[in-house]
């Protein structure tokens, strides 16, 4: 309905109103009165008349946009398919294409938690295939133990196995733990603006003395004063998992570099390392859970550290990026917003 | 469910024996909420695709239907409709007006429907990709990151069901690369928007769910 039927029912208004007037100021006589009085009844019945037909059209309107709603909760019916409702510059189908966009706004949410049932499954089923193995290798070795004829050198050694596994358990444990609180939104993020430096800082103890041990120089480029919208714990966990990475995929004497720049929205933390790199086909898969390369098989991980770190960042509005050289090395760069504003 | 699906898509250039295929028989879904990145070299009908799927060019044959609309079987003011209400695009030169200003920019494909904006999630977009500061300002004014920017926001501010970013850091540096395509799949994720990307870089497309790498006009990677 257009903005002139009001200007219609305006003159309208204002004619009839005239005439009243005219009649009842100038008291015309004979002819006149009649010619007078027969504009009025006329102007009155086209206002009526008006009225009658934009009230239909209203009606029109309010029911075809009821059918089409109760269609939409029928569940979507024909979208699409009513082709002369669609794409026309009338208000109905703007409406129209408005309840259809409410409808998939809502079985958006219904897939969504159709799919947070289904990861959770495939969690469950990933977690049982993680804890297999060193629950079976214990089970093998306490098995072997339990051998009446078992030499105690021999013991000893199992004893320190099953330690081992134990200590692996536990941090697989201790991992998955960490991750299913971040994939669930239970870990509430105490993010503010705060100086970067200090939780490089606390990054980098994590992994000092490793480094040490391969001789790997690190070396740190930030200007104290950075600032960056972030939860220092929870960034110095991922920005030290993806150190850890670095440090155990780089050789003896490597290098591994940490630097730090501002941006127009985000600060970048760059973590670059000379390590074995990462081939451009698997930037995506590095972040998975549970993923690792076949080359990296024969270092010890279990594929959690970068899936927990990128989790991190996402939850912080931050994200992170991967730059590499196959032989030559890799680029993390984090980015920690400015503002609170993502 | 998939709020875009292409079926045997293809656009042939010329007539026999010179036939040029831009793209060769493509059938895609995308799934919504999604973020997808279209991989591919310059010439491997990438941008072709694209163009397709927004209906700002005519396939030679195939089907693509966005939100449960074919678009084959529209006329030209029907398309025109559907692309202001149901697709926001992101293209590598911002395609600003320049005469209009940055806020006018934004609100344009909703104030050419006849609607106005939703205030309240107008200012979270400008908020969410920093742009409070140069809402009067004119796009010459601004940084190629910003100016983008503002494209995203103006792209984002329909609620369009598919966004279509063709290259869109492609007149960026490195840097602002990295900030700007950090910002799309966060707004995105945010506002819960498809989003389909094309790009050449394999450091840009990392950041998709999911990488469909095209040659030669066809898929040759991530069906």
């Amino acid at each position: 309905m257009k903005a002139y039927k009001y200007t219609l029912f305006a003159l309208h208004f204002f004619l009839t109103a005239a005439g009243l007037y005219f009649l009842w100021t100038l008291r015309p006589e004979g002819g006149e009165r009649v010619f007078l009085c027969m504009l009025l009844v006329l102007f009155w019945a086209l206002g009526l008349g008006y009225y009658l037909y934009f009230r239909r059209r209203f009606i029109g309107f309010s029911e075809e946009i009821c059918r089409r709603a109760e269609q939409i909760a029928a569940g979507g019916g024909e979208k699409g398919g009513s082709m002369a409702e669609h794409n026309q510059e009338t208000l109905t189908s703007k409406m129209v294409m408005e309840l259809e966009k409410m409808e998939d706004i809502t079985r958006n949410c219904l897939l969504e938690s159709e799919r947070e049932k289904e990861q959770l499954q495939k969690t469950v089923s990933e977690i049982a295939h993680q804890v297999k193995t060193p629950l079976s290798n214990i089970r093998m070795y306490q098995d072997m133990l339990a051998e009446p004829d078992a030499a105690e050198e021999e013991a000893r050694e199992f004893m320190e196995i099953i330690g081992g596994q134990l200590d692996k358990l536990e941090f697989l444990i201790d991992s998955l733990v960490k991750a299913s609180r971040l994939e669930s939104d239970l870990i509430r993020m105490k993010t503010g603006s705060h100086r970067v430096f200090p939780t490089m800082e606390s990054a980098l103890n994590g992994v000092v003395r490793k480094a040490e041990k391969k001789g790997i120089g690190l070396s740190v480029c930030c200007d104290s004063h950075i600032r960056a919208y972030h939860d220092v714990k929870w960034t110095a966990e991922a920005v030290g998992n993806i150190l850890d990475n670095a440090v155990k995929y780089t050789p003896e004497r490597g290098h591994i570099c940490i630097e730090a720049f501002p941006g127009e929205m985000y600060v970048q933390i760059r973590i670059s390392d000379t390590g074995k790199g990462v081939r451009p086909e698997h930037y995506n898969d590095i972040f998975k859970r549970f993923y690792r390369e076949d080359e990296a098989r024969s270092e010890e991980g279990l594929g959690l550290g970068l899936y927990i770190a990128r989790n991190i960042l996402m939850r912080e509005g931050g994200y992170i990026m991967v730059r590499s050289k196959l032989g030559e090395g890799s680029q993390f760069s984090v980015f920690l917003p400015i503002a609170p504003s993502l | 469910m998939n709020i875009l699906q292409t079926k045997d898509l293809t656009k042939y250039y010329g007539t026999e024996p010179l036939v040029v295929k831009a793209v060769d028989g493509i059938t895609l879904g995308i799934e919504q909420g999604s973020f997808t990145a279209v991989a591919g070299t310059s010439g491997s009908g990438k941008s072709t695709l694209l163009h397709m799927l927004g209906g700002l060019d005519t396939p030679t044959g195939g089907s693509v239907v966005v939100d449960g609309q074919e678009l084959s079987g529209m006329g030209r003011s029907e398309l025109t409709i559907f692309r202001r209400r149901k697709i926001g695009f992101v293209f590598q030169n911002y395609n600003l007006i320049p005469n209009l200003t940055i806020y006018d920019n934004i609100v344009l494909p909703v104030e050419l429907d006849g609607r106005r904006a939703d205030a309240q999630y107008l200012k979270d977009i400008v908020k969410a990709l920093g742009l409070e500061d140069m809402l009067g300002r004119k796009p010459g004014k601004l940084s190629g990151g910003q100016q983008q920017r503002a494209a995203i926001a103006r792209a984002l501010v329909s609620k369009p069901a598919i966004i279509l970013a063709d290259e869109p850091t492609g007149n960026l540096d490195s840097h602002t690369s990295q900030e700007v395509i950090g910002l799309l799949c966060a707004t995105g994720k945010r506002f819960h928007q498809t989003i389909v990307m094309i790009t050449h870089n394999d450091e840009i497309a990392q950041i998709a769910d999911r990488t469909v790498r095209i040659e030669d006009g066809r898929i040759v990677e991530g069906r």
